[in-house]
């Protein structure tokens, strides 16, 4: 049976209000979710699938496309018994960008959600150390969010001067 | 000089200063700042075929406390700059620096958040070698004319 399909009915029969669509993409599908459950959605997709490896965890910005909230948190899965890959998408608002931590379901969350919080500032509730993981601590702002300027807030210059 | 002709002969005379200028300048050690593409040509300039041995600048040196010559080679990020000023601090005076290639020049084609535009902002260098990266034979260039600003040194113990 197709893998893809029957991880979209899992998440649509167990979780049905949270599901806010679907969408597929050179041969991949998703699923749009609400933030409220993804821990949940995401253990029974591990567990009963299973998919047993979170590939990688990232994030967009989707400053004024018209998305259902600025913010998505991808869940790139990868079911090494079935030899094939599922996506979910959770969706987080401007106002509020958080989401719990998927640390506990997977190992390799833990540094995702890190690079995501250093690049979006988008927070994981629960997460075990999250703090920047590229950036240097002292940096000010969000540099992959839209609207960050290019050349950034001035932090270049932000150096003492070494003369002879 | 008069000199010459009462020392006996095979002997010349000059000042300490030139004597030392001209070892300096034919012993230069690099600190090899390696940190991206220019870092290859660096090794390649190195190695054998282009041989930076002939200007006496073979002997490579990890830590700064034995080198001489900053080689900044590659583009330096937010969170290099610093590690970058600590390692030219700790290298003895007299020092000289050359940056290589556009990124240490001028950030290059990296106008970005995370990138500085030129380490020249922050530090002195003396030699800039423009390209992308340069070849060989720019560096050989820029260390042939750090020696002489080696030799054009006024006073000892004080960079040019």
């Amino acid at each position: 049976m197709d893998l893809q399909q029957s991880a979209y009915d899992l998440v649509r029969a167990r979780f049905p209000d949270q599901v806010l669509g679907e969408g597929i993409h050179a041969g991949q599908r998703w699923v749009d979710v609400r933030r409220e459950r993804i821990v949940e959605i995401l253990t029974a997709l591990r567990d009963e699938i299973p998919f047993e490896l979170l590939m990688d965890l990232t994030a967009v910005d989707w400053l004024d496309q018209g998305r259902p909230e600025r913010f998505s948190v991808v869940y790139q899965l990868y079911s090494l018994t079935h030899n094939d890959y599922y996506r979910v998408k959770a969706w987080l608002p401007e106002a509020d960008p958080s989401i719990a931590t998927a640390s506990g379901i997977w190992q390799s969350a833990n540094w995702g959600e890190r690079e995501v919080y250093d690049m979006y500032g988008l927070t994981f509730d629960g997460h075990p150390d999250l703090k920047r993981i590229l950036l240097p601590d002292s940096y000010p702002g969000f540099p992959l969010r839209k609207d960050y300027p290019l050349t950034g807030h001035g932090e270049r210059y932000d150096f003492p001067k070494h003369t002879r | 000089m008069g000199l010459e002709s009462w020392l006996q002969e095979g002997a010349l005379t000059t000042r300490v200063d030139e004597v030392i200028k001209w070892s300096r300048k034919n012993s230069l050690w690099p600190m090899p700042f390696g940190v991206a593409c220019c870092a290859i040509e660096m090794m390649a300039t190195l190695s054998s075929r282009y041989d930076l041995a002939r200007f006496g600048s073979e002997a490579i040196r990890f830590s700064p406390r034995q080198s001489d010559l900053m080689i900044v080679s590659g583009r330096i990020a937010l969170k290099m700059m610093p590690v970058l000023q600590k390692i030219w601090e700790q290298m003895p005076e007299p020092k000289w620096c050359i940056s290589m290639g556009a990124c240490a020049s001028c950030g290059g084609i990296f106008d970005t958040y995370a990138l500085i535009q030129g380490v020249d902002n922050f530090m002195p260098v003396d030699v800039y070698i423009p390209g992308c990266p340069p070849r060989p034979e720019g560096l050989i260039d820029a260390v042939m004319k750090v020696q002489e600003l080696v030799a054009k040194e006024k006073r000892l113990g004080v960079a040019s």
